[in-house]
């Protein structure tokens, strides 16, 4: 649509789990009628280059996998995909990629779902950290966000929750444990309707982990198909999960689970409570809505919803609250079942946003998805706690940032040495000339001694010495106007090295002033300042001090 | 297993609803704003405190149809910084003011609640003059057409300052200095008060100070510090006042010489910060209290035919959710600051303890007949 051809940059379960989340996103694109998108579900082990169509509506039929599931007639191609080397670790980042001579682009852990990322790009210096979703606690199957001192000159987050307060992670568990546990008590069944991945794992892992507990025997069933299929993906990428989960892959698998088995459509029609996870998610069509309408007439009987129904699906009917729902064949099915909404949605709250912008130090924060009268609060937060600045722009409106990009140079040890050894020790406080010739070489900047650079450029060195004559009326010997001279800018020069030396010149730094008589003028005293190209700023201020006068010797 | 998941799978049992929150900061304070809003303030020295205005999670809100509203979270509607703690925070009612008091400096400061954005601003304080800097005036609000603030740190202190206009409306014209651990606007010209020693008393403040006053409970100065709430709902007594050693008086506003009953409730020891004692009357709930302040527990007890002296009772459910729930892990455990009834949910609380967690219970009445 936007016409982008080129690479797109992606994790590796992002990869493999991408068909599966766009052949669920194609069903619903169905029953809105609104876009028909081609596809093709990839064989995860190869990097194909694929060529992206525009949305034109061909449908082709698919070519034959080895598959039992075979897609149904739609067909979606990708530009190449360049999988994001592993750093799958929690915490974990990926090594820096190199886009380009200029682009590199590295990605973090997101939590949120498997696979998530949180993306640094770098130009040079200077690089932004655009966040997407995240989630700053760890949950029952991955582990949380995370991001290092990278200090970039931007950080995106988004903002849609910032202005809550999240339930505790346990307390939501505790109410999904309780409304199936009630449910149970009484004799009902509970069908959860769920994706093909995200939620039905980490509500597997939970009723699991709590069924020996609860003491329950009855029993709990994932349907056949996608809910397996993603089970195997998460196999694949167990590195990708939290610490726990992989520790007790060690022992056991924790994707095999002891009390949740695959389910059999025979079994709905089964006796008794018992526990099912379906797809698809909003009860649109296929398992989950066939088992949908032999349980909803049972006042028992309970489903629970675990995230956002699209308008026009049966799952949105009833959390709107319908209970008499018409289905094909002018078939009114009247609805008695339990309806719960349960959100399980794992987003970064106000917490978890300070959290993030603390470990990452931006210099600039600018936040999304928020209304501006709502976020000034955050806005202000997060602008004290860090003394950054934070930006709200509207969608559409520009935000320019100013930046202050470093250019490193490198410094010959020879030439540091060489300063060093110069005069007094530098002070921390006071700015010290410094004279080097700057190469530009290689994208490479060095800064060196003038000699050096001429030996590397091949070129012979010349030497350029100033001197200036300062008249001085003074009666006394040369000698004498040398001490007076000394006197005078050993207490007027306090920063610099003022010395006397035994054949009567006086020294500052490298500068040299000798007194000589005037040749007509014995009341007249010539002061020779002779100094080097280097050291023309001092030598100047040195001629001007002196063309004052000295003072009255005492 | 680990406790906190023991505790979960027992939770299922003793609660119907069950929430817990992290505040980004401690709050001392819990003060409706409607049946829908809850303000908090941090307490924290040395560091910029938060006061926040909170709307509770839609579904403790809705009466009908609970299942359908999946939103569990506090919104955060408006915040604003405050450069003390904040001891005490009280809203002005039908206004956009907040009224705070703390440490260090005794003042009252007045903020505003925004209107256009979600922004709290200081905007006025109203002096205090209390020589001695480690104590705090407390405050109760007179709601009115000309909302006035009664505030005080000692009895000979007590004053009400008309908010607007800030000129005092009443004194309490007294010598007496004894410290004032709480006040309480009972109506338009009625306010009781509570002393640290357990000494209360119901003023008018239409006459000069005559209050009906108790004697002091306890023996002189072992009796421990106390705090005292007023609103009891059902027949039987509607004042009850707590001591810092667990000992809980029902009294009679006709008749505060005469204590209805006097009892010991269960605590391991006495309250290790007494400033946090607080003692509430459910507004939904027949002779039901609550107290808190003690450990990391709220206990709510049913008063009805507690008589006479000295007995021991027992609590009618103890909410022990923020020690279990604790997950820092430390060794200290935390310490409830304070908590609060709903208005409208007869069996709902909000607590909050000292590690910032902040939990809204619908506890099980087990004892209840089914």
């Amino acid at each position: 649509m936007v016409g982008y051809d080129g690479p797109i940059y992606m994790t590796q379960p992002t990869q493999a789990i991408c068909p599966i989340l766009l052949e669920d996103y194609r069903k619903i694109a169905v029953d809105k009628k609104v876009v028909e998108i081609t596809k093709h579900i990839h064989d995860n082990r190869a990097l194909r280059y694929v060529e992206l169509l525009p949305l034109s509506g061909t449908v082709q039929e698919p070519q034959s996998t080895s598959n039992a599931f075979t897609p149904p007639l739609t067909h979606w191609l990708l530009s190449p995909c360049i999988l994001i080397p592993s750093a799958c670790e929690t915490p974990g980042t990926s090594p820096l990629m190199l886009v380009d001579d200029e682009l590199e682009i590295k990605a973090y852990y997101a939590g949120h779902v498997l696979g998530a990322a949180m993306f640094q790009i770098k130009v040079g210096s200077e690089s932004v950290v655009y966040t997407g979703d995240y989630n700053m606690t760890p949950d029952r199957h991955l582990g949380a966000a995370w991001i290092d001192k990278c200090r970039p000159n931007l950080l995106i987050t988004e903002s849609t929750y910032a202005t809550t307060i999240r339930d505790s992670k346990r307390c939501r568990e505790r109410d999904f444990l309780k409304k199936v546990h009630e449910t149970v008590e009484r004799g009902g069944k509970v069908l959860i309707p769920v994706f093909a991945l995200g939620r039905a794992q980490e509500l597997c892992i939970l009723l699991e982990t709590f069924w020996e507990r609860m003491d329950l025997k009855a029993p709990i069933y994932f349907s056949t198909g996608l809910t397996e299929k993603a089970n195997h993906y998460y196999k694949l990428f167990i590195p990708w999960t939290n610490q726990k989960i992989r520790k007790t892959f060690v022992q056991r698998n924790m994707f095999e689970f002891k009390h949740v088995k695959a389910f059999d459509r025979a079994f709905a029609d089964s006796p008794g409570p018992m526990v099912v996870f379906a797809t698809p998610g909003m009860l649109h069509a296929g398992q989950s809505l066939q088992i949908f309408r032999k349980w909803a007439g049972n006042e028992k009987n309970m489903v629970i919803m675990p995230g956002y129904c699209v308008q026009g699906t049966v799952g949105h009917k009833i959390l709107s609250g319908q209970r008499k729902l018409e289905m094909e064949g002018r078939q009114v099915l009247e609805v008695k079942m339990q309806v719960e909404y349960m959100s399980f949605s794992a987003h970064a709250d106000a917490k978890g946003i300070m959290q993030l912008v603390g470990q990452a130090e931006p210099e600039n924060v600018l936040l999304v998805h928020g209304e501006a009268k709502k976020m000034e609060f955050l806005k202000q937060k997060i602008e004290q706690e860090f003394r950054v600045s934070c930006y709200m722009p509207a969608n559409g409106e520009t935000v320019t940032l100013p930046t202050s990009p470093s250019i490193p140079v490198g410094i010959s040890l020879g030439l540091l040495k060489r300063e060093l050894a110069q005069g007094l020790l530098p002070d921390s406080k006071k700015p010290r000339l410094l004279h080097g010739t700057l190469i530009m070489k290689d994208s490479n900047f060095r800064l060196v001694s003038s000699e050096q650079a001429l030996k590397e450029l091949g070129l012979a060195e010349h030497q350029l010495r100033f001197t200036c004559r300062v008249h001085l009326h003074d009666t006394r010997k040369e000698q004498e106007t040398a001490v007076r001279v000394y006197s005078h800018l050993k207490s007027v020069l306090k920063d610099h090295c003022v010395q006397h030396l035994p054949d009567g010149s006086v020294t500052v730094e490298s500068i040299l002033i000798q007194a000589a008589a005037h040749s007509e003028d014995p009341g007249t005293k010539v002061l020779l300042v002779s100094w080097t190209y280097q050291d023309e700023e001092l030598g100047s201020y040195l001629t001007s001090l002196l063309k004052k006068g000295l003072p009255q010797a005492s | 297993m680990e406790p906190a998941e023991d505790w979960l799978v027992e939770s299922l049992r003793l609660y119907q609803d069950f929430h817990a929150f992290d505040l980004s900061g401690a709050t001392r304070v819990l003060e409706w704003i409607g049946d829908k809003g809850i303000l908090v303030a941090g307490y924290e020295s040395l560091k910029k405190n938060e006061i926040l205005h909170l709307i509770l999670p839609l579904r403790l809100s809705v009466k009908e149809n609970q299942g359908l509203f999946p939103e569990r979270d506090f919104k955060v509607r408006h915040g604003g910084f405050s450069d003390r703690s904040v001891f005490d925070l009280k809203y002005v009612p039908d206004t956009r003011l907040l009224v705070t008091s703390g440490l260090p400096g005794c003042y009252l400061q007045v903020w505003q609640v925004a209107e256009d954005s979600d922004v709290i601003k200081a905007v006025s304080t109203i002096d205090v003059h209390e020589k001695e800097g480690r104590l705090w005036p407390r405050m109760a609000i007179f709601s009115s057409a000309a909302p006035g603030v009664l505030h005080g740190a000692r009895l000979s202190s007590l004053k009400v300052v008309d908010l607007e206009s800030q000129k005092t409306t009443y004194s309490s014209g007294i010598s007496d200095d004894e410290l004032l651990s709480s006040l309480q606007v009972l109506d338009a010209d009625t306010f009781a008060f509570c002393c640290t020693s357990g000494r209360l008393g119901l003023v008018d403040t239409r006459q000069k100070w005559t209050p009906s006053e108790n004697f002091r409970p306890g023996s002189g100065s072992a009796g421990g510090r106390w705090c005292a709430e007023a609103g009891g709902r059902g027949p039987g007594p509607s004042i009850a006042s707590l001591g810092s050693d667990g000992q809980l008086c029902l009294l009679d506003p006709r008749d505060l010489c005469q204590p209805v009953s006097l009892v010991q409730c269960p605590v391991s020891m006495p309250s290790p910060d007494p400033e946090l004692l607080r003692v509430t009357w459910a507004p939904g709930l027949d002779n039901c209290l609550a107290i808190s302040g003690f450990d990391g527990t709220v206990q709510v007890y049913d008063v009805t035919s507690w008589g006479g002296m000295g007995r021991q009772v027992e609590p009618l459910f103890t909410h022990k959710g923020h020690i279990f729930l604790d997950g820092n892990g430390m060794d200290t455990a935390p310490l409830v600051t304070t908590h609060t009834w709903h208005p409208c949910k007869p069996r709902t609380l909000l607590s909050a303890a000292s590690d910032a967690s902040l939990h809204v219970w619908d506890w099980v009445d087990l004892h209840a007949a089914r």
